[in-house]
């Protein structure tokens, strides 16, 4: 069987390891890239988006939010290390729906730093991220 | 000589001081498990973090980033992580001799001292220039908020305020041993024959997306700041160790005490006894007489 082994990492616990997969799907900076067996080596910067990795018939599919970050590829292993990572099981919708009004309430106060203004923007990607994804996952889980 | 009430007082007291104990050696049991679990889940993305920074940086020629240029800066910070809380044996005064014992050391320096935890801070007060007292929602800081103090040294870093950052915080060994220890932090060593080995070990590059210096430009900073979380993290679990352990010998204590109190108290009991008999049977054999 062709397959290799991913990791998802953050600083604060480990997500997956050695889960077994024949194809992921990466968000990059420079765009969404597609990951199959024997693969180049390749370190690639992430950017805040959808990973998703697909198993075979056995294993299902996993989804996971990741934001600043790398991916490493060497031989059949993958490395994701992000920020932040959330598997979309345990996406809090009404948390996320909060979080992001309350971003965008403090991205139209006037009196807003550089700083302040990239952490926001950060954020309401961040939760619109969750969003999109907890809804793809409930309307996943109805049609079965 | 005590009195067999006095003897009574005493012995309830310490089985107060008895519960108290091994409720807080519990307390420090399960919090220790937290910690050390925390530990645990940091660490492979550390590791991770750690090989990739070394492997590009082997293979990349020629790049700078503020957070690894050495400077002539004599000023410098020393960051050091302590308990808010006492009885945990000895846990702050080793660590604070370590502190005193560094800042006797780098006299060179101009030494800066700031502080989570304020115990070390009663303890070396006097012996250092002092910076500032971090404080935390919780006793526990989250990983946000120790980057939030990272990203503060790392931008007086850059901005050339300081030339050095030390950390000084007590390695979590087991929950009996801990070392102090002091580790320089900023700027970030590069091992440069570890470097080289590398190059020989992996004789391919990798593709980088978007350039291998951008990349580093992400991991360099992320690899500093987790660096700072390990350090609270092993304090943490260090602190919540010890103070299981001395929680632990001032519940035997307490145990001993009781049962030579109880002792000393049954003796007197039945002196007051045997001394109470003498003088009925004695008085009785007077009226026979």
């Amino acid at each position: 069987m062709n397959y290799f082994l991913v990791d998802v990492l953050t600083p604060s616990r480990v997500l997956a390891r050695n889960i077994p997969a024949e194809s992921i799907l990466v968000p990059t900076v420079r765009g969404q890239i597609n990951i199959l067996p024997e693969h180049t080596h390749i370190i690639a910067k992430l950017e805040t988006g959808l990973l998703s990795i697909f198993g075979d018939a056995d294993d299902s599919d996993r989804h996971f939010t990741v934001t600043t970050g790398i991916c490493k590829v060497l031989g059949n292993r993958i490395t994701i290390l992000s920020n932040v990572s959330e598997e979309d099981l345990e996406i809090n919708i009404e948390r996320a729906e909060r979080s992001l009004a309350n971003a965008k309430e403090k991205l139209s106060l006037p009196s807003l730093s550089n700083d302040e203004f990239v952490k926001f923007t950060r954020k309401v990607e961040r939760a619109n991220l969750r969003i999109q994804i907890a809804q793809k996952y409930a309307a996943h889980g109805k049609s079965n | 000589m005590a009195s067999v009430k006095d003897l009574k007082k005493k012995i309830k007291s310490t089985k107060g001081t008895l519960k108290i104990t091994t409720a807080m050696k519990l307390v420090s049991a399960a919090k220790l498990a937290k910690a050390q679990h925390a530990i645990v889940s940091t660490r492979p993305y550390t590791e991770e973090l750690d090989s990739t920074i070394r492997t590009v940086s082997a293979l990349v020629q020629k790049y700078e980033n503020v957070l690894l240029k050495e400077s002539e800066n004599t000023r410098a910070v020393l960051l050091v992580i302590s308990s808010d809380r006492g009885l945990c044996g000895s846990y702050n005064s080793q660590l604070a001799k370590k502190v005193r014992a560094f800042i006797t050391e780098s006299k060179n320096l101009d030494l800066k001292v700031y502080f989570i935890g304020k115990k070390v801070r009663e303890l070396v007060r006097k012996d250092a220039h002092e910076g500032k007292l971090y404080k935390f929602a919780k006793t526990e800081p989250s990983y946000n908020e120790t980057t939030a103090v990272a990203n503060e040294f790392a931008t007086l870093f850059a901005g050339g305020e300081f030339g050095k950052v030390f950390v000084a915080y007590n390695v979590f060994k087991s929950a009996m041993n801990f070392i102090p220890t002091v580790k320089q932090v900023l700027p970030i060593a590069l091992d440069k024959a570890f470097q080289e080995k590398l190059k020989t070990e992996i004789p391919f590059d990798f593709k980088y997306d978007p350039s291998p210096n951008e990349i580093l430009d992400v991991l360099i900073p992320e690899s500093y700041r987790s660096t700072v979380y390990t350090c609270v993290l092993d304090a943490l679990a260090a602190e919540h160790g010890s103070r299981m352990s001395a929680m632990d010998s001032a519940s035997k204590n307490c145990k001993t005490a009781i049962r030579s109190l109880t002792i000393e108290m049954n003796k007197l009991r039945q002196e007051d006894i045997t001394t109470e008999l003498i003088e009925v049977v004695s008085g009785a054999e007077s009226l026979n007489a």
